[in-house]
């Protein structure tokens, strides 16, 4: 008795990420194509050449996504990422305010915690960094709508240079940290492009939760 | 004469009137050139009739152009073209093949079908006389 092949389906990973590139609609769509396609293509050669096919045909689609989601509406994005990039740099010291803030609470039971207060001095800047710019990458995927991805993703590209840039031209207190502690800007950047994708992912899920949702509802 | 000659014909009677900037501009043609992928898809739309969505038309594409594209541009294309009116789209109903995702239908506009005659013509303009592409009988 010959074992039961498993059901073959997509690359889950890659249809999400389609997905995450797509408004709600066009998700819709090009996910049913490629479903289609895909079962096709394991009908007449087998579930591997499928699955690259799929992975293949998800990247080219990704990035005719992304690179359309810049054509149509260019000047929309960049002020998009004008605000994030704005936020950011108002709000480039908080995470250490907020900190401190934190430690000259907490002095008083430094010496029995110890432990507990080094590690806030290590890991609580960029913890806290990493939340200020999770929020950052969804406000501006909120503004962004229907390019959410794009629009977080081109922030945490132009971000660094757009720092760099600044703070080479302005100039201004940290801008000589930078080349006494590379590694704090790097960490900072890393921050960064981590917590701004993550914040345009979250909001760009929520509105499709909100879609499946009002679709199931609306008759 | 057909009807589109006679307000050509009366525009530019009106435009040798009225030297004024603003109304030669008013009345300029907008750009109803298709690009070459845009031509491409719009006249493989045209043909599919009502059959034209996302695999189809890709698969009429590599078939007749042996050119391989992506469904992401297929889409882009078709985003675009519906933009400018040139094609029209409706959702057909779920199927279990497309693991319960409802296909898009594409249909080309009379606008649509104008550009294409418009692209068509300045083509033919541009080939005409040209013995670099006659073909041998």
């Amino acid at each position: 008795m010959t074992p039961e092949l498993p059901h073959p389906h997509p690359p889950r990973l890659a249809a999400w990420l389609v997905a995450l590139f797509t408004s709600a609609a066009q998700a819709e769509s090009i996910l049913g194509d490629l479903h289609e396609e895909f079962f096709d293509i394991v009908s007449k050669a087998g579930i591997a050449s499928a699955r690259r096919w799929y992975w293949r045909q998800s990247a080219e689609t990704i990035a005719h996504l992304a690179s359309a989601g810049f054509r149509v509406a260019p000047w929309s994005l960049a002020g998009v990422v004008l605000l994030g990039f704005l936020l950011r740099r108002f709000d480039f010291q908080l995470p250490e305010r907020i900190i401190v803030a934190i430690l000259r609470a907490q002095r008083p039971y430094s010496n029995l915690h110890y432990g507990f207060y080094v590690w806030q001095v290590t890991y609580g800047i960029p913890i806290v960094g990493v939340i200020q710019t999770v929020l950052i990458g969804c406000i501006v995927a909120a503004f962004a709508k229907g390019r959410e991805i794009v629009a977080t993703t081109t922030l945490s590209i132009v971000s660094p240079f757009a720092f760099l840039l600044h703070f080479l031209l302005v100039g201004g207190q940290w801008s000589n940290s930078i080349f006494i502690f590379p590694w704090r800007f790097l960490i900072i950047q890393v921050e960064n492009l981590v917590g701004l994708v993550i914040g345009g992912v979250l909001v760009r899920e929520f509105r499709s939760v909100v879609a499946r949702r009002f679709s199931r509802t609306s008759p | 004469m057909p009807d589109e000659m006679v307000g050509l014909r009366s525009e530019e009677s009106l435009l040798t009137q009225m030297h004024h900037f603003f109304y030669i501009v008013y009345i300029m043609p907008a750009r109803d050139y298709l690009g070459e992928f845009e031509h491409i898809v719009l006249l493989t739309v045209l043909r599919l009739d009502d059959q034209a969505y996302g695999v189809t038309v890709r698969r009429e594409i590599e078939a007749r152009t042996r050119r391989e594209v992506s469904i992401g541009a297929i889409y882009a294309t078709l985003d675009r073209l519906e933009a400018k009116g040139y094609v029209q789209s409706r959702v057909g109903g779920p199927t279990a093949e497309r693991g319960g995702r409802s296909k898009r239908f594409f249909r080309v506009t009379a606008q649509g079908v104008s550009a294409i005659k418009h692209t068509h013509r300045a083509l033919r303009s541009l080939t005409e006389g040209l013995a670099l592409l006659k073909t041998r009988s």
